[in-house]
C-alpha cells in the first residue's frame, strides 16, 4: 500500500468499496444455499441493501475528500515474480469516483425495485448474492488503475452475466441465451487476454499510466511493427466490443433479456457503461494502429444504426429497448474512437440513467401485466400514470429533443463533430431520429389507444416499485444540472443554436414519424413484398444468429466431430491395430519356435550386440 | 530424516493394512487408510515448515548409498519445484480415500494400494537420483493397473491393459534414456546433477531427449500418445480418476521439467520450437476432441489432455514467468480436474449416467443436485480461466511467460483455453440447465412433461472433500502469492541453468 498514512480515512479504505458488493454475495449465501429457511429469503435482500448503501455514502465521501485535495492513486501488490509485478489498484479521480457513484446507485436502485419485482421469487437470496457479485465486480472494474485487475474484474462480469441470466435456469430459452452471453462475452475476453498478455510482455507495466507512457515511446521509437500493434489494437477492442454489445457481437443482449428484469436494468445502463470506460482508458493504446482505430469507428457506426432499425421492428418490449442499448453504445464508441473521453463519459452517464428508467418503467409493466408482448398490451397511460411518467421521462432523457441528459451530450457531439468529420454527426441525428420513432411507437402501443384484455386490470405498480422508478425519473429530470456541476467548463452548452435546430429538428422529426406510423395491433408481416423483406430483416436482427450458426458453431462443431472421429478411428485405431498385430505375430512365431535354448541364447545376443553397436557408434561416430 | 518419513508413512501404512488382523470390515479400512493419509498430510506440511522457500537447490536431503556399483543411491531432496506436488499428492489421496465408498470387492487391497500409489509418487517426486526415481515410477504402476482392472466399469480389462502397456513403454523409453546417460557419459553416477551436456555430444543428447520426451509424453499424455487416457478414466473407478488425473499425470510433467529440460539444456533449447508447436497442437486437440464427447467424464479426460499442453507450452518457452506458470498449472489441474471428476463421480452414482444427451436440469433445488451443479459450476469455470480461480493465474503465467518466446504456439493455445470455455459450458447448460431428466427424451412432450424423478440427496462424505477443493480453487486463485513464493527461486534457477547463469 503506497498510500499516505496522513490521508482521510475514507481514502485510505477505499479499498473497502468493492469489497462491500462482494460481501453482499457472502451474506446472501446462508439464504441462498438454504442453510436458512426460516422467514424466507427476505434477509439476504437487506442485507445486501445495507452493504450497497454503505458502498453509497462511503463512494461519496471519497468524492468530497478527492475534491478537496486532488486525485489519489492506490495500490496494493498481489502477485510477483520474475520482471511481472501484478497489483491491484485504484485511480481515485473525479471521474471514476463519479462513474463508481452510478454503480453503486443504480444498483441500489435497482436492489430496491427486485424487491418488488422478484416479491414472490422464491430464490431472491440467490438473485441479491449474484448482483452483490455485479456490483462489486463494476466498482472495481470503474475504479481500477491498471490493465490487469480491469481484465480480472470483466471476466468476473461474465460470470455474474452468465449467472443471471440464467436465473431461472429451468427454462428452455434461458438455457441458450445464458449459453451464448457467456460465449459471445468469452470471446471478446479471449481476444482482450491476448492483447493484455501481449502488452504485460512487451510494456512489463500493468498500469494505464505507464501503458500510455509505452505507447507513446512506442510510436516515436517505433518498437512495434504495424502488424503486431494492428493485431494488438484489435484485441484490446473486442473485450470492450463484446462487453458493449456491438455489432457483430451484440447477439446476446437481447436473447440476455430472458433473464429477471431488475437484471436487465443494471446490464443496459451500468454493464455496458464498464465496458466503454474500460475501452476509454485503453484507447491512447488503440490509437497507435490506424486500422484498429477505422474498425472501432465502423462497428460505432454499424451498431449505431443497424441497433436503431432492429429496434423499430421488434415486437418485444425488453427486446425493443435492448437494441436500443447496442445502438447508444455505438454512439459512444465512435466519441471515444475520436478522441472525445470527456463527451463520451457525460453521454455514459446520462444514457446510463435514462436507460435506468426506462427498463425500469418496462418493468412495472411486465410485473403488472406479465406480458411484454407489444402486441397484447394497449391503453396503459390511464391506468398506470406513474410508469407513463417515467417512460416518458427516460424516453426524453435519451433523446436530442427535450433539455434533459442526452440532449446536451448530442449537441457536443455533433457540434464538434461538424468541424472534424460531418458524416459522423449525420450518424448521430439518424440515430437520435431512429430512436425517437422507436420510443414513440412503443409508447403509442402501450399506454395509448383501447386496452387489451391483459391491460383492462392493469393497477399502477406496488410501493417498492414505485419509489426507486420515481426517485430515478427525478434524478433523470436534474441530470442537466448535475452535469453542468461535474463538467464546468467548457460548459454543456457550448454549442452554437444552428446545432439545437438540427439536433430539435431530428428529434421532432422522428417523433412525428413515430405518430404517424401505420399501428397495426397485431404487427402483421407487411404484404408488400419489399416491406416484408425490410421488416423481416430487421426482426431477424439481419439474421445474425443463422449467420453465426452458418458460420462459426457449424464449423467448430464440424472440427470437433472431426477430431473425435480421427481419434476414434486413426489415433485408436493405430493403437489397437499395434495390438491385434503383436497378437498375430504372436500366433504365427508360435509356430516357429523348435523350444531349443541355443536359438534364444543366439537371439538375445544378437540384440545386445546390435544395442552396444549402435550406442558405441553414437559415442564415437557423431 | 522428513523425507524419509513421507515415504515412510503411506508404504509402511500400506504393510500395515496388508498385515492388519482379523477381517476388518471396509468402513474400518477406509477410517484407517484415511488416518494414515491424514498422518501423511501432517508430514507434508511439516515440511513446508521446514523447507526454505528462499534457496534454489535442493533442501532437507538425505543420502545413503544403496547399490554403488550400478550408481543405485537412496538420495531425496525437495525444491520448489516438487514440494507443491508432494502436497497436492498428500491432498488428493486423502481426498481419494474419503470419497471412495461401496467396494465389496478385496477392499484391503484397495485400500493398500490407494497408499502404496501416494507413497511410490511421494518416492518419485523426491527421488534425486535418476534410478531411485525410476523405480519409484514403475512402483505405481502396477497398483494403479489394478485399481482400474479390478475395481474398473464394464470395459476395465481393456482399459487397464491399455494403460498398462502405454506406461510400460513410458517406463522402458525412460530407463533406456538414462542408462543411454550413463553409457554415453561413460560414468555410472547417477546423481541428479543439473548440467550434463558439456560432457555429452548434441546428436546424443537429442537421442535421449527424444526417449524421454515421448517416455513422459505418454504420461503426460501429449497428443498422439494420449489414447490410453481418457479409456483409463472412463472405466476407473472415481477416486481412481481423482488420482490419476489429480497427481499421477503430474509424474509426466515433472519428469520433463526435471530431467527433460534440467538434464538436457542445450538440446532442450534446440528442440523447444518443435515442443511449443506440439503443446499448441495437443492443446487445440483435447480442446476440440472434449467439444464432441457425450459421456462426461470423457469430456473431462480429454480437457485434461489440453490443459496439460500448456506445462509443456511453458516447459518449452522456459523464461522464469512461464516455468513458474508450468508449477501453478500443474497444482491448479491437480486441484480442478480432482473436483470435476469427484462432481461427475457424484452425478453417476445418484443418476446412473454420465450421458450429456440424457441428463437435464440437476440443478433443479429440491429433487435435484443443486450443491453438486453450483460447485460444477464453480469447477468448469476455474477450469475456463475465470478470474478469481487457480486456473485464471497458472494459465496468465503460462502465457505471459511463453508469448516472447513462442508466440503463434501461445496464442494457438489461448484459443484452446477459449474452447475450454466452450465445452464445459456445454456441460453445465446441457446437464445441469433445463427441467429435470434423467432418461432420454422419449418425443413425446406429454410424456416428457410427467417425467418425475427425485435424486437422493449427497453424502457430506462426498460434498466436503469438493468443498474443500473449491477452496482451493479459490484460495489458489485470489491470493497466488503463496505459491510464487514457494516455486519462484527453484523455477529461476531451473530457467537459467541452460544459459550457463545459474
Amino acid at each position: 500500500m503506497n498510500l499516505a498514512s496522513d490521508l482521510p480515512l475514507t481514502l485510505q479504505t477505499v479499498w473497502l468499496i468493492p469489497l462491500y458488493g462482494f460481501s453482499g454475495m457472502l451474506l446472501s449465501l446462508p439464504w441462498a444455499t438454504g442453510w436458512i429457511k426460516r422467514n424466507g429469503p427476505r434477509p439476504a435482500a437487506y442485507l445486501n441493501l445495507l452493504v450497497t448503501l454503505f458502498a453509497v455514502l462511503h463512494g461519496s465521501l471519497a468524492i468530497r475528500e478527492v475534491y478537496a485535495i486532488g486525485p489519489q492513486l492506490f495500490t496494493i501488490h498481489w502477485f510477483q515474480a520474475a520482471d511481472l509485478n501484478l497489483s491491484i489498484g485504484f485511480d481515485l479521480s473525479l471521474v471514476n469516483l463519479a462513474a463508481l457513484e452510478l454503480v453503486t446507485t443504480m444498483s441500489l436502485v435497482c436492489q430496491v425495485f427486485s424487491l418488488g419485482y422478484l416479491d414472490k421469487e422464491w430464490s431472491l437470496a440467490r438473485f441479491y448474492a449474484l448482483v452483490g457479485f455485479f456490483e462489486g465486480a463494476m466498482s472495481g472494474v470503474v475504479l481500477s488503475s491498471n490493465l490487469f485487475i480491469s481484465y480480472f474484474l470483466l471476466e468476473m462480469l461474465t460470470l455474474s452475466t452468465y449467472l443471471l441470466v440464467g436465473f431461472w435456469y429451468a427454462q428452455p430459452l434461458v438455457v441458450t441465451a445464458a449459453r451464448d452471453a457467456f460465449l459471445t462475452k468469452r470471446v471478446g475476453d479471449v481476444l482482450l487476454l491476448m492483447g493484455v498478455v501481449a502488452l504485460s510482455a512487451m510494456a512489463g507495466s500493468m498500469e494505464f499510466n505507464d501503458l500510455y507512457a509505452w505507447a507513446g515511446t512506442a510510436r516515436e521509437q517505433h518498437l512495434i511493427t504495424p502488424l503486431v500493434d494492428t493485431l494488438l489494437g484489435l484485441g484490446l477492442i473486442a473485450g470492450p466490443m463484446g462487453k458493449c454489445a456491438q455489432f457483430p457481437m451484440h447477439l446476446w443482449l437481447d436473447e440476455a433479456m430472458e433473464g429477471p428484469n431488475p437484471a436487465s436494468i443494471l446490464r443496459n445502463s451500468v454493464v455496458v457503461t464498464c465496458g466503454a470506460i474500460v475501452l476509454m482508458k485503453l484507447m491512447p493504446i488503440v490509437a497507435l494502429s490506424p486500422l484498429a482505430t477505422t474498425v472501432l469507428l465502423g462497428v460505432g457506426c454499424v451498431s449505431a444504426i443497424g441497433g436503431a432499425l432492429v429496434a423499430l421492428a421488434q415486437v418485444d418490449l425488453k427486446r425493443a429497448f435492448s437494441y436500443s442499448t447496442t445502438s447508444y453504445m455505438g454512439l459512444v464508441f465512435i466519441a471515444i474512437a475520436l478522441q472525445m473521453p470527456g463527451i463520451a463519459l457525460l453521454f455514459l452517464f446520462a444514457h446510463g440513467l435514462a436507460r435506468a428508467l426506462q427498463f425500469m418503467s418496462v418493468g412495472s409493466i411486465i410485473a403488472t401485466t406479465n406480458c411484454q408482448d407489444l402486441t397484447e398490451l394497449g391503453g396503459l397511460g390511464s391506468r398506470m400514470p406513474a410508469t407513463a411518467l417515467a417512460f416518458l421521462v427516460g424516453g426524453a432523457g435519451l433523446l436530442g429533443l427535450l433539455p434533459l441528459g442526452c440532449f446536451w451530450c448530442y449537441g457536443l457531439m455533433v457540434s464538434n463533430l461538424l468541424a472534424i468529420a460531418p458524416g459522423y454527426a449525420v450518424v448521430f441525428l439518424l440515430t437520435n431520429l431512429l430512436t425517437a420513432v422507436n420510443v414513440t411507437r412503443v409508447f403509442r402501443s402501450v399506454f395509448l389507444g383501447s386496452p387489451m384484455p391483459k391491460t383492462r386490470r392493469a393497477p399502477e405498480v406496488i410501493f417498492w416499485m414505485a419509489l426507486p422508478m420515481v426517485s430515478l425519473a427525478v434524478m433523470v429530470l436534474l441530470l442537466p444540472w448535475i452535469m453542468r456541476l461535474i463538467d464546468p467548463v467548457p460548459g454543456i452548452g457550448a454549442f452554437p443554436l444552428s446545432v439545437t435546430l438540427v439536433l430539435v429538428g431530428s428529434g421532432s422529426a422522428g417523433v412525428l414519424i413515430g405518430c404517424l406510423l401505420p399501428q397495426d395491433r397485431f404487427w402483421s408481416r407487411s404484404s408488400r413484398p419489399a416491406l416484408r423483406i425490410l421488416q423481416d430483416l430487421l426482426a431477424n436482427d439481419f439474421y445474425t444468429q443463422s449467420i453465426y450458426r452458418a458460420t462459426i458453431v457449424q464449423p467448430v462443431r464440424s472440427i470437433a466431430v472431426a477430431t473425435r472421429w480421427f481419434d476414434l478411428h486413426v489415433v485408436k485405431g493405430v493403437v489397437d491395430g499395434i495390438g491385434r498385430l503383436s497378437l498375430a505375430t504372436a500366433e504365427g512365431l508360435k509356430l516357429s519356435v523348435s523350444g531349443q535354448l541355443q536359438s534364444y541364447v543366439l537371439t538375445l545376443l544378437a540384440g545386445i550386440f546390435l544395442l552396444l553397436g549402435l550406442l558405441q557408434w553414437l559415442r564415437t561416430g557423431s | 530424516m522428513l523425507l524419509s518419513t513421507l515415504l515412510l508413512v503411506p508404504l509402511l501404512g500400506c504393510l500395515a493394512l496388508l498385515l492388519w488382523p482379523g477381517s476388518p470390515r471396509p468402513q474400518r479400512l477406509r477410517v484407517i487408510t484415511i488416518v494414515i493419509l491424514g498422518l501423511q498430510l501432517l508430514v507434508s506440511l511439516l515440511t513446508l515448515a521446514n523447507f526454505d522457500p528462499q534457496q534454489a537447490g535442493f533442501q532437507l536431503v538425505e543420502q545413503h548409498p544403496w547399490l554403488p556399483g550400478v550408481g543405485l543411491e537412496y538420495s531425496l531432496g525437495v525444491d520448489g519445484i516438487s514440494l507443491p506436488l508432494v502436497l497436492i499428492n498428500s491432498a488428493l489421496t486423502l481426498v481419494a480415500a474419503v470419497i471412495t465408498r461401496d467396494i465389496d470387492r478385496r477392499p484391503r487391497i484397495y485400500f493398500a494400494m490407494l497408499l502404496l500409489i501416494s507413497g511410490a509418487v511421494n518416492g518419485a517426486f523426491l527421488a534425486c537420483n535418476l534410478l531411485l526415481f525410476f523405480l519409484f515410477y514403475e512402483l505405481e504402476l502396477i497398483p494403479l493397473w489394478l485399481l482400474i482392472s479390478v475395481w474398473g466399469g464394464v470395459n476395465r480389462s481393456y482399459a487397464a491393459t491399455k494403460f498398462l502397456i502405454f506406461t510400460a513403454i513410458s517406463g522402458m523409453l525412460i530407463l533406456g534414456a538414462f542408462l543411454g546417460l550413463a553409457v554415453l557419459t561413460g560414468s555410472s553416477d547417477f546423481t541428479l546433477t543439473p548440467v550434463l551436456s558439456d560432457r555429452l555430444e548434441i546428436g546424443g543428447q537429442l537421442l535421449l531427449l527424444g526417449a524421454l520426451l515421448i517416455g513422459f509424453g505418454i504420461k503426460i499424455p501429449l497428443v498422439p500418445l494420449h489414447n490410453w487416457l481418457p479409456d483409463a478414466h472412463t472405466q476407473a473407478s472415481t477416486p481412481v480418476s481423482v488420482l490419476l488425473a489429480g497427481v499421477l499425470l503430474k509424474l509426466g510433467t515433472y519428469g520433463l521439467l526435471r530431467f527433460g529440460l534440467g538434464l538436457f539444456p542445450e538440446a532442450w533449447a534446440r528442440l523447444a520450437p518443435a515442443l511449443a508447436i506440439w503443446a499448441a497442437i495437443s492443446v487445440l486437440y483435447g480442446s476440440l476432441a472434449a467439444i464432441a464427447q457425450t459421456d462426461m467424464k470423457r469430456m473431462v479426460a480429454y480437457s485434461s489432455v489440453g490443459h496439460m499442453g500448456y506445462v509443456l507450452l511453458a516447459a518449452a518457452a522456459a523464461t522464469p514467468v512461464s516455468l513458474l506458470g508450468a508449477v501453478f498449472q500443474m497444482v491448479s489441474h491437480g486441484l480442478i480436474s480432482a473436483l470435476l471428476f469427484l462432481l461427475v463421480g457424484i452425478v453417476y452414482r445418484k443418476t446412473g449416467t454420465r450421458d450429456l444427451e440424457i441428463l437435464r436440469g440437476l440443478l433443479n433445488p429440491e429433487k435435484g443436485l443443486p450443491l453438486t451443479g453450483s460447485l460444477m459450476i464453480v469447477a468448469v469455470m476455474a477450469s475456463a480461466g475465470l478470474p478469481g480461480m487457480a486456473g485464471f493465474i497458472s494459465e496468465f503465467l503460462v502465457f505471459r511467460g511463453s508469448l516472447n518466446a513462442f508466440p503463434l504456439a501461445t496464442l494457438l493455445s489461448m484459443v484452446g483455453s477459449g474452447l475450454t470455455a466452450v465445452y464445459f459450458l456445454l456441460l453445465v447448460n446441457r446437464a445441469f440447465f433445463g427441467r429435470l431428466a434423467i432418461t432420454a427424451p422419449t418425443g413425446d412432450q406429454m410424456i416428457d412433461a410427467r417425467l418425475d424423478v427425485r435424486l437422493a440427496p449427497v453424502a457430506p462424505r462426498e460434498t466436503v472433500p469438493a468443498l474443500a477443493l473449491v477452496a482451493g480453487v479459490l484460495g489458489l486463485g485470489l491470493l497466488p502469492a503463496g505459491l510464487g513464493r514457494l516455486s519462484e527461486m527453484a523455477t529461476t534457477a531451473l530457467a537459467f541453468s541452460g544459459r550457463g547463469l545459474g
